[in-house]
């Protein structure tokens, strides 16, 4: 780094050693592969769904070159806006609950007690399990004839008929967040856990010393220590629920009456359904800048106060 | 030298391929998974008995378009396609398709060809697509439930008033026993289903040649209030309401319902796999009579651009004869040509000479976006009926299915 600095007077260092040209050049190779993958993979599909969301393209047929036109169309496409609002209640929601859920079973796992282990494994179990396996179950145990929950609470009595779960706006999007905290807490828990457990015994001693109750040192203490394992855990948690897709599309289809709709699901159905693969991709970019913009902004409001 | 040698290799491979290509003449054909129950017998009693060979895949139904896109785009697409006919006027407009139209007329028994499929077949006047299989939507009863019901088993319901009076009889039986069922939140299905209703009223749904949809019309409220009321006097299982098509033929085949409307698909299939359902086939009616179908099935289509009409008429002349027309019924497709129809069905089961004279007066609406207004799961034709059926303003629904519709048919221009 030494040769980045700046003199006083505001000119850079005249002269580089040649040793440390080499050394530069060693460590580009040593990077070489995993930048030729993120080209590859990332930056030239990138590139070309960009180029496809400048035209016309249809499925089936020529595309057309038509400019920013996709663009100026999606501004008015209600039902994209529409559904962009809802992925972003989702988001919250799922996260706000996600989290509530997590951060008390990484505390509850953390200290070594009988049977610690087996409680890591049984919280982490449904991680494991696909996205779109887990959907496929719960959209069983949803349904009303064939399922658990409906036919379960009508014949203990608590209902006097089966009742359709996912006819309903409300008991579909809640039965959905239920269903994804139940999958991905675990995960969070993982990621908690390791933030806990990178706190020195030593500063939670001395806190105590202090004097400072669990409370005080859970928010004085902990919380702050773990401010960037909170990040990761946040922009994760959040980027994947502005992706969701596979749940909504395998579980209740969209419906009640397309009241679930995703982003992604409305970026699929334009490109699948209605074979705009132009627009699907003009849709994409813009999901892809909002993403962009959230991550940034979470990343700076989790940005530890030095500046580390 | 390494290089060397696996290079020749792979150009002697190659020109063994293309000779044994050369050799064998072979023309490839797809055809989606619905149809496998009759495509592949039919293919081999046309290569049995002729010169050309046809080489059958079986795509699954739900990625044929998608398939069939991307590989005519790639230039890999095969021969001859059976496609589901809604997509044909798509297909025709993006200029995949040979154009058919000389090798239609100059087939003698063309005017007996099934005029649903010719009509998605047609695009801008020409013909790019033929009847491959067919398929109509009818009605059908539950004999048993009749007969307990104290209703005649022998009887089908021929008006709304009928079907209702009938329903609720069935209904009352009691237990999981209901009246009426069908897909509610199902675009395809109920295209299938629901349409024939509005048409055997008067009404219509895409007029103007497909360039303008009509939704708002007195027969739409009329079908619409009738399956309310079934509905709201709880003839209709709960499922209905969220089933978006996996469900279409099970709740029948459940021997728990009294009447559903399905496809005559559901003949074949009701006999072979669920023996114990007793069922009668009758046409779907209007409010106060009449009768309406919705002809759905395949198309047969040619890439365009390989020089293959001659094969395609070889093969079409085989569909359409009394033979082929008969392996097609055997297999549980309907024929496609009405003059012979009923002497290709002789020997079948009774009720599949109503769903043929049902496939006789079959209509499909014909536009290239059909898929995204009636089939696509976000669409407006889903969900407006969905919010019909079950939701309590009827009015705004349709208003905003009708401009949504308008819309979706006047971009794709």
């Amino acid at each position: 780094m030494t040769d980045q600095q700046q003199l006083p007077d505001g000119t850079s260092r005249p002269r580089r050693t040649a040793r440390q040209r080499r050394k530069q050049l060693v460590g580009l190779l040593f990077v070489a592969p995993a930048l030729a993958l993120v080209l590859l993979f990332f930056i030239v599909p990138l590139g070309m769904a960009f180029w496809m969301s400048l035209h016309n393209w249809p499925l089936l047929g020529k595309p057309r070159f038509i400019g920013f036109d996709n663009y100026s169309r999606l501004l008015d496409d209600a039902r994209f806006w529409a559904s962009m609002r809802f992925t972003i209640t989702y988001t919250l929601v799922v996260t706000v609950a996600i989290f509530s859920l997590a951060f008390p079973l990484a505390l509850f796992v953390e200290k070594t007690r009988p049977l610690t282990k087996f409680y890591r494994t049984a919280f982490f179990l449904p991680v494991v399990v696909g996205f779109g396996s887990a959907s496929l179950l719960w959209a069983w145990l949803l349904d009303v004839d064939s399922g658990l929950f409906s036919p379960a609470a009508y014949s203990l009595g608590l209902t006097d008929k089966r009742i359709n779960l996912l006819a309903d706006f409300d008991t579909t999007f809640w039965s959905i967040i239920i269903m994804v905290v139940w999958k991905t807490a675990g995960f969070n828990m993982i990621i908690l856990l390791t933030g806990l457990q990178g706190i020195s015994t030593e500063v939670q001693e001395a806190a105590r010393m202090d004097g400072a109750s669990p409370w005080q040192r859970f928010r004085r203490v902990t919380l702050p220590l773990m401010r960037r394992t909170i990040a990761l855990a946040l922009i994760l948690s959040v980027a994947g629920s502005m992706l969701a897709f596979d749940q909504f599309y395998i579980i209740a289809d969209g419906g009640p009456q397309n009241s679930t709709v995703t982003a992604v699901y409305w970026i699929f159905s334009q490109s699948f359904g209605s074979f705009h693969l132009g627009y699907g991709s003009a849709l994409s970019m813009v999901l892809l800048a909002i993403l962009v913009c959230i991550s940034v902004v979470q990343l700076r409001l989790l940005r530890n106060p030095e500046g580390m | 030298m390494r290089l060397l040698r696996i290079a020749a290799l792979a150009a002697t491979a190659l020109a063994a391929l293309s000779t044994s290509a050369l050799a064998q003449q072979k023309l490839t054909m797809w055809s989606r998974s619905s149809s496998e129950a009759f495509m592949p017998g039919l293919i081999k009693a046309f290569n049995d008995t002729h010169k050309t060979q046809i080489e059958l895949q079986i795509v699954p139904s739900s990625e044929m378009v998608q398939k069939y896109a991307t590989a005519a785009a790639g230039g890999s697409a095969p021969d001859f396609v059976s496609l589901d006919l809604v997509y044909a006027p798509a297909f025709a407009k993006s200029g995949t398709l040979e154009d058919l139209t000389d090798l239609a007329k100059s087939l003698p028994y063309f005017e007996h060809l099934s005029k649903a499929h010719i009509g998605t077949g047609t695009y801008e006047g020409r013909i790019y697509a033929l009847p491959m299989s067919a398929d109509a939507s009818v009605l059908l009863w539950n004999k048993k439930l009749f007969r307990q019901a104290g209703l005649d088993p022998d009887k089908g319901p021929t008006s709304w008033a009928e079907i209702e009076a009938a329903a609720g009889k069935i209904n009352a039986l009691g237990g999981d026993i209901r009246g009426f069922y069908f897909a509610g939140a199902c675009g395809g299905c109920n295209a299938f289903t629901f349409m024939p209703l509005i048409w055997a009223s008067g009404g219509d749904i895409l007029v103007d040649g497909g360039k303008r949809a009509a939704i708002d019309s007195p027969q739409m409220h009329d079908a619409i209030n009738f399956y309310r009321e079934l509905v709201a006097k709880g003839y209709v299982p709960e499922s209905a309401k969220t089933d978006s098509g996996k469900n279409f033929f099970g709740g029948f085949a459940t021997d728990k319902v009294g009447l559903s409307p399905i496809g005559a698909f559901a003949i074949g299939n009701l006999v072979k796999n669920y023996p114990d359902v007793e069922f009668g086939v009758t046409f779907i009616p209007g409010k106060e009579g009449g009768r309406a179908s919705f002809a759905g099935g395949d198309n047969f289509v040619v890439t365009a651009g390989r020089d293959n009409v001659k094969a395609a008429k070889e093969f079409l002349e085989f569909v359409y004869s009394i033979e082929g027309q008969t392996l097609l019924a055997k297999g549980g497709s309907l024929p496609t040509r009405g003059d012979i129809a009923a002497e290709a069905v002789k020997g079948l089961d009774q009720r599949y000479q109503i769903a043929t004279e049902a496939m006789k007066m079959g209509r499909t609406p014909s536009s290239p976006v059909y898929n995204d207004i009636f089939n696509s799961s976000t669409g407006p034709w889903k969900q407006m009926l969905n919010e019909a059926f079950f939701g309590d303003d009827v009015d705004g629904a349709l208003a905003k299915a009708q401009a949504s519709m308008q819309s979706i048919l006047d971009s794709s221009d």
